[in-house]
């Protein structure tokens, strides 16, 4: 159970001056210009999710997902993970969490894969038995039995991927992060990673959160998404709902005779966007509104098609349309401070 | 208990990375030799235009250095570690891995290395000391011989106080390497009888940066039967003490620090 | 054609400013090590045969503080340099390939660096140290007196002789770091730099105290010029002539160690080629 609650957490930067004078300045006196990279976020996590934590660079993941684990404090506001602090139990929810940041391993980088796993079941306080157990499993659903005696400088970007999640499972943690668990992938080992984050949720019950940019990670694995955007929370919810929130949006790919036209295919109803792309004709249209039958039956019989598909539209539309439409109502928002500005300066 | 276990799991671990770097065992070897060589050959041909440096001997100058290399390797061979965390580990946000264990980072850091380098340290220590006293003509007492020890042993645990409570600022200032090298560096004035220095320095290389408490007044005390052996012996033990609590304690303040990287 | 490195120089002289604090600590503590320095050869010469005043290798006791003390400062405001680590860790993370595609040279970069440090750190702590030691030392007659166009002549060389100073350790550097590509013990490339350096320049104790063959040996090494060279410069004891071969020969030997880097770089690069790094 991951508690968060109005966390918010600032940084601060010097500023440093241009120039040498600014080079001078610096010297004597230091000015700080405030990053709130986190800003009053609060949600949970119950047992056994597993949750997609999304958003732009720099919108505050992997900031989060540090003091989740406690490798940052907050400014303000507070995380439980079980009832406890991170940031101040450090060691009791070490015991409970599990970590993988997917651009730095916690394996020892000279020595074979198998030696790193044995340090950190004495670390972990592993037994014999539970050791055994989960190698046989995580050897299993990670395939990582192959490399077991290669050092992990040899090993691939997906096979070190899948041996730092079997590190990071050893001692049966309550909850994983993952920060960019498929970064760098192909789409076969991104495959393989899934299908075994799947497998440990559901044989272990463990708490999944992780963060990505791959909307396909999302759509396979998480029940539930919370999107990110200058370090508020834009959206919490399961998947489906935010596609809802911009209507249940379907889209048509039809095949159809030469002699129909895009302008008169779209005779039906002001509320049916129609394109051409590559010779197939485009239908787009909210299903609330127009109902699905109705533009089936019109595509049959008015536009003789003789081939269709239907599609939802995919999460990663949805997301790239909601950070734009914020990024564009930001900008308008900056646009408008700027020429209050100017106002005030022609005043004076 | 646990932890002993722990320890050995660790240096096993740690041993087994050294033998895949030979070639690097070789390279490091060579340069400490190298850098002992120089070290001794200074003090060689200074002691060359002198009779004898404040009545000792070369002899005599020669056992102290050899002295001090006890401590020094016995603090080498288990606390390599801290020098990375002093000099990089912090700046490059190299630390949050120790931090999302349930061990102690400390402990953590102190597993981290074993550096065998440190026995060719001790090697070289001792052959200078059988050298240098097979020219000298002072009887060994059971009160120097065992003073001799203490400072060796505790003087390694103030040794490796030192760099843990300078090793830590690194927490705070990011980067700590610097000030723990110079620190280090007032070891090279515990080499010599201290008689030779006026009284501040003589406190400082006592009571401050204590490199002249365990190398300097130990010797001395077999050399010249200055000191009483067995309060000497208690007063090293009780500096290490005061050394090893204190830098637990600024470690634990200074760790509290430790933020990683916000990206 | 050399505008582009000016980032680099700017950088060096940024990255100096940002370390002021521990600078400033460095200097506290730095006293305190000179002073210990400064009674051990108080001691050396008190034990001398022909008593205190006597000379020992040419050096009057007083003359030996001074060389100390502006060593000192010296190797402080000169080797400040972290090109071995800098190319170390390029080489561990793999970024040297990035800067082999730029337009840039390797080398150049590091030696546009270690010009702006050099320069910031001789203003900002050169400056205020030197004048302070200067007057001190003067003033306690511990250097022979000022003859004002002699001094000034020795003061322009003795700046020419730090310059050739920080780049034959910015060189020496490199190449050490370049060595890195063979052996992954950085730590002890740069220890056995550092002994060397401070041993075989002067650093440790002057070269005069060495015997007579190594002496030859080493004054024709690049080493003396890095720390005894320009410090005997400054203190006056080489006289215009003496000072201008030691430049000279510094000089050289920057253009021989550049070539050395140069033909060191291109066979460890063409080593990691073909090992695929």
């Amino acid at each position: 159970m991951i508690e968060v609650n109005e966390l918010t957490k600032v940084f601060r930067k010097p500023i440093r001056g241009n120039g040498l004078s600014g080079m001078v300045k610096t010297l004597f006196s230091r000015q700080y210009e405030e990053l709130r990279a986190v800003d009053g976020i609060s949600f949970s996590v119950p047992d056994g999710e597993i949750v997609g934590y999304i958003g732009a660079n720099g919108a505050g993941k992997s900031t989060t997902i540090k003091m989740m684990c406690g490798i940052l404090t907050p400014s303000s506001g507070s995380v439980l993970i079980d009832g406890a602090e991170p940031y101040r139990k450090r060691r009791q929810v070490a015991q409970r969490i599990g970590v993988v940041f997917g651009q730095k391993t916690q394996l020892w980088w000279d020595i074979p894969l198998i030696e790193s796993f044995k340090v950190l079941k004495e670390i972990y306080q592993v037994s014999d038995g539970d050791y055994a157990e989960r190698m046989a499993f995580l050897g299993e659903v990670l395939d990582i039995t192959r490399f077991l005696s290669q050092p992990v400088r040899t090993l691939s970007l997906g096979e070190r991927m899948r041996a730092d999640l079997a590190a990071s499972m050893l001692h049966n943690p309550r909850i994983l992060f993952l920060d960019e668990p498929t970064i760098g992938m192909d789409v076969l080992v991104k495959e393989k990673i899934r299908l075994a984050i799947h497998a440990l949720n559901k044989t272990y019950g463990t708490t999944v959160v992780l963060t990505t940019h791959d909307m396909t990670d999302i759509e396979d694995l998480c029940s539930r998404i919370i999107l990110l955007e200058k370090g508020t929370i834009l959206y919490d919810g399961p998947l489906n709902r935010l596609k809802n929130r911009f209507g249940n949006l379907k889209t048509l790919t039809l095949t159809v005779p030469a002699d129909v036209r895009a302008e008169t295919a779209s005779a039906l109803s002001p509320e049916l966007a129609v394109s051409r792309e590559d010779g197939r004709l485009i239908l787009r249209f909210d299903a609330d509104r127009l109902p699905l039958e109705q533009v089936i039956q019109y595509a049959f019989r008015d536009l003789r098609a003789m081939d269709m598909k239907i599609a939802e539209i995919s999460v990663g539309d949805v997301v790239k349309t909601i950070l734009a439409q914020q990024e564009a109502a930001d900008s308008r928002a900056d646009a408008a401070r700027n020429n209050g500005g100017k106002n005030d300066a022609e005043k004076v | 208990m646990r932890y002993v276990h722990l320890y050995f799991t660790c240096i096993k671990r740690s041993m087994i990375s050294r033998l895949e770097y030979k070639k690097d065992t070789v390279v490091a070897l060579f340069s400490f030799f190298f850098s002992n060589l120089c070290s001794l050959a200074a003090v060689y041909f200074i002691l060359q235009a002198i009779p004898a440096l404040a009545g000792y001997t070369l002899a005599e100058v020669g056992f102290f250095y050899g002295f001090s290399m006890l401590p020094i390797s016995l603090d080498h061979l288990f606390s390599d570690e801290f020098w990375l965390v002093a000099y990089r580990r912090v700046k490059d946000g190299d630390m949050d891995m120790h931090f999302l264990r349930p061990v102690p980072v400390i402990f953590q850091i102190f597993a981290e290395t074993f550096q065998p380098e440190g026995f060719g340290e001790m090697i070289l220590g001792v052959a200078l000391i059988a050298v240098c006293a097979g020219q000298l003509t002072v009887s060994l007492t059971v009160g120097a011989l065992v003073v001799l020890c203490v400072g060796a042993v505790f003087g390694a645990v103030i040794i490796t106080s030192l760099k843990v409570a300078i090793a830590a600022l690194a927490f705070i200032f990011k980067r700590s390497g610097p000030l723990l090298q110079i620190i280090y560096n007032f070891s090279n004035y515990a080499k010599y009888p201290l008689a030779i220095y006026p009284f501040f320095i003589r406190t400082l290389l006592i009571f401050v940066l204590p490199f002249g408490l365990f190398i300097s007044l130990p010797v001395d005390t077999l050399l010249t039967g200055a000191h009483d052996p067995w309060l000497l012996s208690l007063a090293i033990i009780g500096a290490a003490a005061v050394f090893f609590a204190l830098a637990l304690w600024i470690w634990t303040r200074c760790e509290r620090r430790y933020e990683s990287t916000g990206s | 054609m050399l505008k582009k490195y000016k980032p680099f120089l700017r950088a060096g002289a940024i990255d100096t400013m940002a370390y002021r604090f521990n600078i400033l600590i460095w200097a506290g503590i730095t006293v305190c090590e000179v002073a210990c320095l400064v009674f051990l050869w108080l001691a050396v010469y008190r034990s001398g045969a022909g008593g205190m005043d006597a000379q020992i290798h040419g050096f009057s006791y007083r003359e030996m503080i001074s060389y100390v003390v502006l060593t000192t400062i010296f190797n402080f405001v000169t080797f400040n340099n972290d090109t071995l680590w800098n190319i170390n860790t390029d080489i561990k993370k793999g970024t040297i390939g990035n800067y082999l595609i730029k337009p840039i040279s390797y080398r150049g970069k590091f030696s546009a660096t270690c010009l702006g440090s050099l320069l910031t750190m001789t203003v900002m702590f050169g400056l205020p140290f030197y004048t302070a030691a200067l007057v001190t030392l003067g003033s306690l007659g511990f250097l022979p007196e000022l003859s004002f166009p002699a001094f000034f002549a020795h003061l322009g060389l003795f700046l020419l002789a730090g310059l050739c100073a920080a780049l034959l350790n910015d060189a020496i550097s490199y190449i050490f770091g370049v060595l890195c590509f063979y052996t992954s013990s950085g730590w002890g490339l740069n220890s056995l730099k550092v002994t060397l350096i401070s041993f075989l320049s002067g650093t440790l104790l002057p070269l005069a105290f060495f015997p007579a063959g190594l002496r030859e040996l080493v004054s024709w090494m690049p080493f003396a010029g890095m720390s005894q060279n320009p410090i005997l410069i400054l203190m006056m004891k080489y006289d215009l002539a003496a000072s201008l071969r030691c430049v000279a020969l510094s000089a050289v030997w920057i253009v021989v160690l550049e070539l050395l880097a140069k033909l060191l770089f291109s066979h460890a690069v063409r080593k990691v080629t073909v090992q695929g790094g």
